[in-house]
């Protein structure tokens, strides 16, 4: 898993350095290997508030369609929402898209909801994906969504059997529906391993305040708030504030949990160490299988769900800081989930 | 310092300056030679082109003809720090001191290069000032000083800066008599010192007692020098304008046995204790002009502020016309009677930004014509500014002309005609001629002579003693904000006003 | 020529001014970083199609409140730059109101427009009332009031947010269609209207200039705008005149984010547009502060967001360019607007003065 990450940053760099240089006709990527197949398929995508490079979510979004250009020798091109835009904007980006041809149009993120729903029906003949909503359905949507409560459930798990206090925590970055998924997930693996266990819950903002995804200082403090009481392992949905989290792990000797990628890999080497393990969440694989299908020729439509089976979610390994007994228990709660034994609530 | 006195070049000499402005000659064919350690006075009507001449000489503007020597050694000057290197300085009407910092800091400030801001600078400042008499505690903070120190502390900047010509735009317009005198004396000082000062000034009876050479412009040109000791002030005034001076006199007493207005046990106390105004009282009749001489700074203001209900903390009784106005908004009193010429015109009494017809709104905007219901009536406003132009003599183009563009005395006239307007009762008329020139100077004085003979009741603040005494009916003096003597014009000199207002000779 | 008709020549020489610098300096960044110039001006100065000219419009009426609201404070030398606050909170009320639904139909709408004025103009009047009674400058205040409608805005979301099934926003509850204000179509092949909002936002801007240029509130206002020290003489009580202005601005900036919640989004959620208070500063600037300026202005900039969108997919260049674009606008304007007041000033005291000469000649003729 952390090698096949390593190799997609290293070429989501490399093309994104292409897509820096793109010609003045705008046909971006083009894979970079002549031998590849060349198809005529040009994928519009539609990033949320960051763009390429928040080492994020959209970063994820654009590993997966970079694997797929290269792979297929797909034309791609990108266009990411400024800060504080109108609803008309993310329509008119998507519609963009569409009048000059891109097909299908991936629009990552629940902000795009309302302008897929909108814009889709004008363009029965465009193929949308939009990732983390369903709340946009149509014939010629697609709605690519994960069981975060799976991928937390496991880490929960682990949290709890790691712990030596019987005490964790969550910091969730803004309290909206998709995060409390995290946490219902988190909480419910932990009290799985330990009924007794004591978890410290917290949201550093409300929506539509979304700063508690990108502001380091206040994931710190909370964090050294959760320690200082006592827990020493907290989790944390909460994007770019989880920085603040590493830091008062590493300075105090705890354990963090990171989110959405493996951490392990992306974070500075000063606090690598204390991160014990990272939620997954496979947005390249989403979209990745999701261009795969429409070069296949078929144009998935209606929700698609990236669960612990589909590898839509999962936990990262590196460091090598989990105990063998915590990765057996964690694939044995694994398969109960898959096979249905246990089921996760995705509501605290 | 007896190096240059040897040399024969003048410290200054302009030859043939012209600057014209597109329509407009400011200056044409000015020719002025000044003599190292002498004082020459400039003198001339407002616009007779004396401040352009001295933003040539001061490297504000450039001229457009002629030439500028300095030393003997033409110089091109293309902005004041060029003067202050070619040894002009200039010490302008508006003092431009900070408060908050002590005279050193302000003396250092911008020219921190010459001697540091530390012990060196000190030594310095006080060389210069044990050298030419000024008499200067560098670590006095400047807002306890009063007019004449910081004068003499702006006197000592230009020095500071190695200025061997200073130029004094209208010194003693703030200054009293006492003041006067002892800038003088510091202006003596410097020439004896063989420095040049360039004296620009309204008030003749002073150019004829300080200066050497007396220079005289009229519409732009010099149009004769002169040598002091030659000529009186009538005559100089003749040259100035071509015509004959008025003179503030009185006519005949107006005074009824009507009080209009009465202020009872005024008081407004200050943070520190002493109070700014303290417990004055006065009435005025109809048809009288009460003057208040005194030193500025002691509580004219304030009093003039209290009575127009600007200053909530003020305690005390206003009454006008039988009438108790205490409790009343700045506004009420206005709609109560009182008209409101301030001291400051471009502070208080005009939107410099504004047009004329909306100046004429300012003060009047719940009443006719300014009014109407809710709104503004911009007709009748504009109307009734036509008016005021032609009964008050304002030189405009129109109404519609922005109040900045218009000269000082202009503005005072359409602020007197302003104030006269919406039939008041009482006119507080605070220094009305200040900076005006002697035109528009003689019209005011009019203005307020018929006030007086229309029946109102005028309350007239000044620092011009002349005028004081010229047109009031009765004087008080105010020291330290008390009302400490009263006097009649007809027997008191300025001379003795000024001993009273300096607490300094008898008390009447 | 007269002095009206120089001062409306003048006024349009400086945004003028102001833009042609604009378009090079942001012509110069893009060669200077290698991107087509030529390119990102046909995109951005090509005529926009029928439903971009929808969205310009519409977002220019949500602009131009913000730039009103703004202007109102300027116009008094206060610095309002809460309306970002102002207006968040605002429509956040009007959406609860709107959504629980109290009245009927359209009598719903109007008690969540008045409930939206109120509540903007009593968080604008607490900067004003601080200012007035305690002298705490309105700039740190309305700052420190954005931060705490933030986060009051964030904790009453939670308690009164319903959730879409299967979305992962949360609003408040939705308008019901009875009281939603329609737009009107501009065309039968653009789906997005024209925001019925707008016809307010013109009442709104010809009440501004009524109000300020018209009444006495208006005169008192401009008054102690220009010069406070005047006013007091004149017999303004500038502190109530303080809190008034504050009133009227924040209850023009209540009324920024209804557009939009009518309009369009039919409730306040996670997704609502943010940062228009600022924009609105840009705006009221570049309009200066005259209520036809200020819809120039917000269509400028509605103009240049619009079009600058498809940059990155057609031409590969960040639509960033324009927010430069926008930054520089705002700069030289204010330099230009200085340079041509200076210029102004000058020239009127010249042809003051011109015609006070040949007047005194006129009146020397006739002595002699």
């Amino acid at each position: 898993m952390t090698k096949t990450a390593a190799f997609f940053s290293a070429a989501a760099l490399l093309l994104s350095a292409c897509g820096g240089n793109g010609g003045d006709t705008g046909n971006g990527n083009n894979g970079n290997d002549g031998e590849a197949a060349q198809s005529d398929i040009k994928v519009g995508m539609a990033y949320d508030v960051g763009g390429r490079g928040d080492q994020s979510f959209n970063d994820a979004a654009a590993k997966g369609m970079d694997q797929a250009v290269e792979e297929f020798g797909m034309e791609s091109q990108e266009s990411e929402a400024a800060d504080g835009e109108p609803e008309s904007a993310r329509e008119e980006r998507l519609r963009t898209f569409a009048d000059a041809g891109y097909n299908p149009i991936i629009a990552v993120g629940f902000a795009y909801s309302g302008a897929v729903a909108k814009v889709a029906p004008d363009y029965p003949d465009v193929h949308f994906a939009i990732i983390d909503d369903e709340g946009a359905q149509g014939d010629n949507i697609a709605n690519l969504v994960f069981a975060e409560e799976q991928g937390s459930f496991l880490v929960g798990a682990a949290a709890a059997l790691e712990s030596k206090n019987g005490h964790v925590g969550f910091i969730g970055g803004v309290e909206v529906p998709l995060i409390q998924k995290f946490e219902a997930g988190f909480v419910a693996g932990a009290e799985e391993v330990n009924p007794d266990i004591k978890i410290e819950k917290t949201y550093l903002t409300q929506a539509p305040d979304f700063s508690g995804f990108n502001d380091p200082a206040k994931g710190k403090t909370a964090a050294q708030g959760m320690f200082d009481a006592g827990a020493d392992v907290v989790y944390h949905a909460a994007g770019g504030s989880g920085g603040g989290l590493f830091e008062a792990a590493a300075e105090s000797g705890n354990w963090a949990i990171g989110v959405d990628s493996d951490q392990y890999e992306l974070a500075d080497e000063s606090v690598r160490d204390s991160i014990l393990t990272s939620m997954l969440k496979n947005v390249d694989v989403a979209v990745y299988e999701f261009l795969a299908e429409v070069e296949g020729g078929t144009f998935p439509s209606g929700s698609v769900r990236y669960d612990l089976e589909a590898d839509g979610v999962g936990y990262s390994t590196s460091g090598d800081f989990l105990s063998q007994e915590t990765i057996d228990k964690m694939e044995e709660y694994k398969e109960q989930i898959i096979s249905g034994d246990i089921t996760v609530s995705a509501e605290p | 310092m007896t190096d240059t006195s040897t040399t024969t070049a003048p410290a200054v000499r302009l030859v043939g300056i012209g600057k014209r402005f597109p329509g407009v000659i400011a200056n044409d064919d000015v020719n002025i030679e000044v003599a190292r350690g002498s004082i020459h006075a400039i003198v001339g009507e407002n616009g007779a082109g004396k401040s352009t001449l001295m933003k040539i000489l001061y490297g504000v503007q450039k001229p457009d003809a002629g030439t500028v020597e300095i030393d003997g050694a033409q110089v091109d000057l293309s902005s004041p720090a060029d003067a202050i290197k070619a040894g002009v300085g200039m010490v302008f009407q508006h003092f431009m001191l900070a408060d908050n910092l002590t005279v050193l800091e302000n003396v250092v400030l911008g020219a921190e290069r010459l001697h540091g801001i530390g012990a060196k600078a000190r030594e310095e400042i006080l060389r210069i000032s044990d050298a030419y008499g000024l008499d200067i505690r560098p670590d006095q903070l400047v807002e306890a000083l009063g007019v004449g120190d910081r004068q003499r502390v702006e006197i000592l900047k230009v020095l500071y800066r190695g200025a061997r010509t200073i130029i004094l735009d209208e010194p003693t317009a703030v200054l009293v008599p006492q003041e006067v005198d002892e800038l003088f004396g510091n202006l003596r000082e410097l020439k004896s010192e063989g420095l040049a000062v360039i004296f620009i000034s309204h008030k003749l009876d002073e150019v004829l007692s300080v200066a050497d050479v007396v220079t005289v412009m009229r519409r732009g040109t010099t149009v004769d020098t002169v040598d002091p000791s030659s000529v009186n002030a009538h005559q100089l005034a003749e040259l100035m304008v071509g015509s004959e001076l008025p003179s503030p006199s009185t006519e005949s007493s107006t005074v009824t046995d009507e009080v209009l207005i009465s202020v009872n046990h005024l008081t407004l106390p200050s943070p520190d204790g002493r109070p700014l105004v303290d417990d004055v009282s006065f009435t005025i009749h109809r048809g009288e002009v009460l003057g208040i001489a005194g030193v500025e700074g002691n509580g004219q203001s304030e009093l003039v502020e209290a009575i127009m209900g600007m200053l909530p903390r003020a305690t005390g009784v206003v009454e006008v016309d039988g009438r108790d106005v205490s409790g009343l908004s700045t506004r009420h009193r206005r709609e109560a009677g009182i008209g409101y010429i301030p001291a400051d015109r471009h502070r208080h009494g005009l939107l410099l930004d504004a047009p004329l017809w909306e100046n004429r709104v300012l003060g009047h905007q719940t009443r006719t014509p300014a009014a109407k219901g809710i709104f503004i009536d911009k007709g009748a406003s504009r109307a009734d500014t036509e008016r005021i132009i032609e009964e008050y003599d304002v030189r405009t183009p129109g109404p519609d002309v922005l109040a900045r563009a218009l000269s000082g005395g202009n503005q005072q006239k359409l602020i007197v005609g302003r104030e006269m307007s919406g039939d008041p009762i009482l006119l507080i008329a605070a220094h009305p001629t200040r900076g005006v020139d002697v035109g528009a100077q003689a019209a005011i004085w009019d203005h307020i002579k018929d006030a007086r003979r229309l029946g109102l009741a005028v309350l007239l603040i000044s620092a011009d003693l002349d005028e004081l005494i010229g047109l009031s009916d009765r004087i008080q003096v105010i020291l330290r904000g008390r009302l400490v003597g009263e006097f009649d014009p007809g027997h008191v000199t300025p001379e003795q006003l000024g001993s009273a207002m300096t607490g300094a000779g008898d008390k009447a | 020529m007269t002095p009206r008709m120089t001062r409306v020549l003048l006024s349009v020489a400086a945004p003028v001014l102001a833009l042609v610098a604009a378009f090079a300096i942001t012509s110069a960044v893009l060669l200077v970083a290698g991107d087509p110039a030529g390119e990102v001006w046909a995109t951005i100065l090509s005529w926009p199609e029928p439903r971009n000219l929808v969205n310009i419009v519409n977002s220019a009426t949500v602009l131009y409140l913000s730039g009103l609201a703004v202007a109102v404070g300027f116009r008094m030398n206060l610095f309002n730059i809460g309306v970002d606050g102002q207006y968040r909170i605002a429509a956040f009320v009007a959406a609860v109101v709107a959504g629980e639904a109290w009245l009927p139909g359209p009598l719903n709408a109007v008690l969540a427009i008045l409930a939206a004025i109120l509540v903007g103009a009593a968080w604008a009047g607490i900067a004003g009332l601080l200012r007035a009674t305690r002298g705490v400058s309105e700039v740190i205040s309305t700052i420190m009031l954005n931060f705490i409608s933030t986060s009051i805005v964030a904790y009453s979301l939670r308690q009164v947010a319903v959730r879409e099934e299967g979305s992962n926003i949360i609003g408040t509850k939705p308008i019901p269609e009875s009281s939603r204000i329609p737009g009107f179509s501009i065309s039968s092949e653009v789906s997005t209207d024209v925001y019925g909002f707008l016809l307010i936002a013109v009442l709104a801007g010809v009440g501004y200039w009524v109000a300020l240029n018209r009444t006495r509130f208006g005169f008192d206002l401009r008054a102690t705008g220009q010069s406070q020290t005047a006013a007091v003489a004149s017999g303004v009580n500038v502190k109530k005149m303080t809190v008034t202005a504050m009133l009227v601005s924040g209850g023009l900036a209540g009324l920024v984010g209804l557009p939009i919640l009518f309009g369009n989004a039919y409730s306040y959620g996670s997704t609502f547009q943010s940062g228009l208070g600022f924009a609105g500063i840009a705006i009221a600037l570049l309009g200066r502060n005259h209520p036809i300026g200020i819809a120039l202005g917000a269509l400028l900039f509605a103009f240049l967001d619009e079009q600058s969108n498809p940059l990155q997919i057609l031409v590969d260049v960040s639509p960033d360019i324009v927010k430069i674009t926008q930054g520089i606008i705002v700069l030289t304007v204010v330099i230009s607007y200085e340079v041509v007041r200076r210029y102004g000033q000058r020239l009127e005291q010249r042809q003051v003065a011109q015609a006070l000469e040949s007047s005194d000649n006129t009146k020397a003729e006739v002595r002699a």
